[in-house]
């Protein structure tokens, strides 16, 4: 019995290829089963997120089960020729060490991130519960997750944030602690906004208030967000009730003065207030900062903490590769 | 054999402060100071249980009982805020404080080798200072946790973030809050030290340490006012915090 993987991610796919393959959670037993079903292995583990679609497989004569499930991948998908194209495959040890790549975030778009773990839980165990898989997945799977776990453990790859949006919702979490109590005004409907305020909100921001020089766009990224639309001729009103503010309008001039944050203060009874100013050129007019209770974070600051994180997890890779070595090393698994 | 007690707790207090700081220093959370400060607590209430039954009274008879029973006391709401609030590290800042106090109480000669039987003990003296010295206790955990606030305020705002202090120390809004409500427990308590300090007997030699004790109170009294009605930003009610507590122990110079 051999262990194979086929698959495609990221890195070998775009979007457009990848959703083509895409499993839906719901469906993930189901397909399992399925690829028993259809080439005729004895167990298989379908794994399918935004990044990534994989097939686990174990079979007597790996080069049949492989061209096999091939072509019935290439029927769904007549004329294009995605799998020749696109997908990995991988056998024996190659493959083991690829899955506990996969599950402790190395091979993630986001390095190190932990969501992938529970996706690939979420997938063995619907494999598991439609019965496509027996003794050697399930010794693998189960060590990978214990890989996985130890990776974590033992090396920092998953610390501090890697994008913009998260270092701005950990500062926010390090200046009010649980969002819960927390409101957010947007100062520019714009992309970069619209992702930071959707993290603030997933963190449990309590409400959003949403200001753009077009009210209609401000109404529309409201309702997306489930806050309320302000008319920008106003926003200095809401300013005196929110705790953080992001600001990324198109302006070419600074639209929050000290001044402006000088007038609400006695109102807010000088609690803290966190701007978060992601707009080039800056909104923000940096002697804001200076108001003793006001921390301000600019696009730049946060690029550059974002960038240290994503330096120091690039440089645990090489130890998280030696767990990982070191772990398989000691499983003596069937079919690697 | 008292003296053994608090040596004791001041060797806990100094593991629990070098423990914490090691492991701040690391980006760790420090799990075991809550138990180092809970077995230098153990000990402080076996000083304070000996020197109590040696005086017949609450012992608060000389300078050396009054700095372990304010150490005893700061170390008491440790345990009740750091755990409620989840702030562990408040006691890896409280450890230190401890130690210093405790210290002095023993290097300096403060304490009373062959404590006496104080003799006609009265409940409103017993009150007063008791619930001053608990007072103290809460007073001084908010003025550790202005220090908090004003050291994570300074890496917030000078964006430092990456040292391992920074880490751990807990969100401004709960420093903030936790420091506040410190601060209105410790004014709470203070108002009933103060009035059973104008029920006891006193004589004219008392009336330097009432107008400390009373302006000490004021002070406070007028600080929280302020928070309450006009609001205070997070590093002025710190240093208040800070410098109130310090400028406060001068009211046990006139004891």
């Amino acid at each position: 019995m051999q262990l194979i993987c086929l698959g495609l991610n990221h890195k070998t796919a775009p979007v457009e290829v990848r959703e083509r393959f895409a499993v839906g959670t719901a469906r993930l037993g189901d397909s399992a089963k399925e690829l028993i079903a259809t080439t005729g292995v004895a167990e298989g583990v379908v794994i399918s997120t935004c990044n990534r679609t994989e097939f686990y497989l174990v079979a007597a004569e790996s080069r049949e089960a492989l061209a096999r499930l091939e072509s019935h991948l290439e029927e769904k998908t007549p004329g294009h020729h995605d799998v020749a194209t696109h997908f990995y495959r991988m056998e024996r040890s190659e493959a083991a060490r690829h899955l506990c790549r996969v599950v402790s975030g190395l091979d993630s778009m986001m390095l190190g991130e932990t969501e992938i773990f529970g996706q690939v839980k979420q997938a063995y165990q619907a494999a598991l519960d439609a019965g496509a898989t027996s003794s050697v997945l399930n010794k693998l799977f189960q060590r990978a997750f214990g890989v996985g776990k130890k990776v974590r453990t033992e090396t920092t790859i998953q610390t501090g944030s890697t994008s913009v949006g998260n270092v701005a919702v950990d500062l926010a979490e390090k200046i009010f602690g649980h969002l819960k109590d927390s409101e957010v005004m947007i100062l520019g409907a714009g992309e970069m906004s619209r992702i930071t305020a959707q993290s603030l909100v997933s963190r449990g921001a309590r409400s959003i208030f949403v200001s753009n020089r077009s009210f209609d766009r401000a109404e529309e990224l409201a309702t997306e967000m489930g806050g309320s639309a302000v008319r920008f001729d106003a926003w200095q009103d809401v300013l005196a009730r929110v705790d953080i503010v992001i600001s990324s309008t198109g302006a070419p001039h600074a639209i929050v003065r000290r001044e402006d944050v000088e007038k609400i203060r006695r109102a807010r009874k000088y609690r803290p207030l966190f701007f978060i100013d992601i707009a080039v050129p800056r909104d923000i007019d940096p002697a804001v900062g200076e108001i003793e209770e006001v921390y301000l974070y600019d696009i730049d600051t946060l690029e550059q903490l974002a960038e240290e994180a994503r330096a120091k997890r690039q440089k645990q890779i090489e130890e998280c590769e030696r767990i990982i070595d070191a772990e398989l090393a000691k499983l003596n698994l069937p079919g690697t | 054999m008292d003296r053994w007690f608090l040596i004791a707790a001041t060797l806990f207090a100094v593991i629990g402060a070098v423990w914490g700081m090691v492991s701040v220093h690391r980006g760790r959370r420090s799990k075991w100071t809550v138990f180092w400060m809970g077995a230098c607590f153990l000990c402080q209430l076996g000083f304070l249980s000996l020197r109590g039954q040696a005086r017949a009274a609450c012992p608060l008879a000389d300078h050396g009982e009054i700095l372990v029973f304010l150490s005893w006391s700061l170390t008491l709401f440790y345990l009740l805020v750091g755990s409620a609030y989840r702030i562990s590290l408040l006691g890896v800042f409280t450890a230190p404080v401890v130690v210093v106090f405790q210290t002095i109480a023993l290097a300096s000669g403060a304490l009373e080798r062959n404590p006496q039987r104080i003799p006609g003990g009265n409940p409103w003296h017993e009150t007063h200072s008791a619930t001053s010295v608990l007072a103290y206790g809460a007073l001084a955990l908010a003025a550790v946790a202005g220090v908090m606030f004003l050291v994570l305020d300074r890496q917030l705002k000078e964006q430092h973030l990456k040292s391992g202090l920074f880490r751990n120390l807990p969100p401004v809004r709960e420093l903030l809050v936790s420091m506040e409500r410190l601060l209105w427990l410790g004014g709470g308590l203070l108002t009933i030290g103060i009035i059973a300090g104008f029920m006891m007997p006193h004589d004219s030699a008392a009336l330097g340490h009432l107008l400390a004790a009373v302006s000490v109170w004021t002070a406070y009294m007028v600080v929280l006012a302020i928070k309450k009605t006009r609001g205070l930003t997070g590093r002025r009610l710190s240093l208040l915090a800070v410098a109130l507590f310090i400028l406060s122990l001068g009211v046990f110079a006139f004891v």
